[in-house]
């Protein structure tokens, strides 16, 4: 099994049971990506054996569903709610890319999560790396979970 | 020990010493500010993730015209918008002034692991932490232009 299919089965068990939301895959698998617009993007670095960057990235309206979904409870403006949920994310999304990559983790440590937002940001790595973009879609709308390893 | 180093005076030395070695460029630190709003005028910011004894990360956030001075002067050419060869040397910097701190922190058995920088290109938008860490924001003038470093960081015991 290749780390794509890890982190899509990794991905739907954190949404699945903390987000209380089915994922589908929604579509291929690319190595790149477009330009973000009014969208938020939780980031985890990975140090250590394997040195990379994991990201979340949601449009505005998805992350606020996500976010309701998340506290159980309605928000509809982006909050400190909001960026704590997608920092959580790619936290909890950080830690099950650590198991993957390391024998319990062990070898790998985590940064801390932070969180982008805006109306118009490009996302890009600055080494060379492999990128693996992976595109879900759930009921409140798509959204894309990213893997950057250093080569 | 941890809690002996000055980190925002080990920041300021970091960066200077990066500009100074690779860009034969002598900055001015502005006043360091711990725990406070900033305003902060980006338009490429490279990051980077930190962790091991101490999680966190750390970003270089710079105006166009700012970014593109440091490339400029950095591969020595002119460089006149945000293109890949900026977003490397901003991201390598990142790298740089990171690897400085890890060297920093190693003198208080304080063992930190990098990460890789990552760039974020735009005109609008900004990049918040974890509300439990502590954030560290240090303003530097480059010739005309001001870009700002900071540090987000809780200590791993």
């Amino acid at each position: 099994m290749d780390i794509s299919e890890k982190i899509i089965e990794s991905t739907n068990e954190i949404f699945s049971s903390m987000v209380m939301m089915e994922l589908a895959v929604n579509g291929e698998i690319r190595d790149c990506m477009e330009p973000l617009t009014n969208s938020i993007t939780g980031v985890i670095g990975l140090a250590g054996t394997h040195k990379g960057v994991l990201a979340i990235h949601f449009p505005i309206t998805v992350a606020l569903a996500i976010t309701s979904s998340f506290l159980g409870m309605d928000v509809d403006e982006m909050n400190e709610d909001v960026e704590d949920a997608v920092g959580e994310l790619a936290n909890m999304l950080g830690g099950s890319v650590k198991s993957i990559l390391s024998a319990k983790g062990r070898d790998i440590e985590l940064s801390l999560p932070s969180v982008i937002s805006g109306e118009n940001y490009d996302f890009q790595p600055t080494r060379e790396v492999d990128r693996v973009v992976i595109p879900f879609k759930c009921d409140a709308g798509e959204f894309s979970v990213e893997l950057e390893l250093e080569k | 020990m941890k809690e002996s180093l000055d980190v925002g005076s080990e920041i300021v030395a970091g960066c200077k010493d990066v500009f100074s070695t690779m860009l034969m460029v002598e900055l001015e630190a502005e006043e360091v500010v711990i725990q406070k709003k900033v305003a902060i005028k980006s338009n490429i910011t490279s990051m980077i993730g930190l962790g091991g004894g101490l999680k966190g990360l750390l970003a270089v956030h710079c105006p166009a015209l700012v970014a593109t001075e440091i490339t400029g002067t950095f591969l020595g050419m002119d460089v006149e918008e945000i293109d890949d060869d900026v977003k490397d040397a901003i991201g390598e910097i990142a790298n740089m002034i990171a690897g400085n701190l890890k060297i920093s922190f190693a003198k208080t058995d304080t063992k930190i692991e990098l990460a890789i920088p990552t760039s974020i290109v735009g005109d609008s938008f900004y990049v918040s932490g974890i509300a439990d860490s502590t954030r560290i924001v240090v303003p530097f003038r480059m010739g005309e232009g001001k870009f700002w470093v900071e540090l987000m960081y809780i200590m791993n015991t």
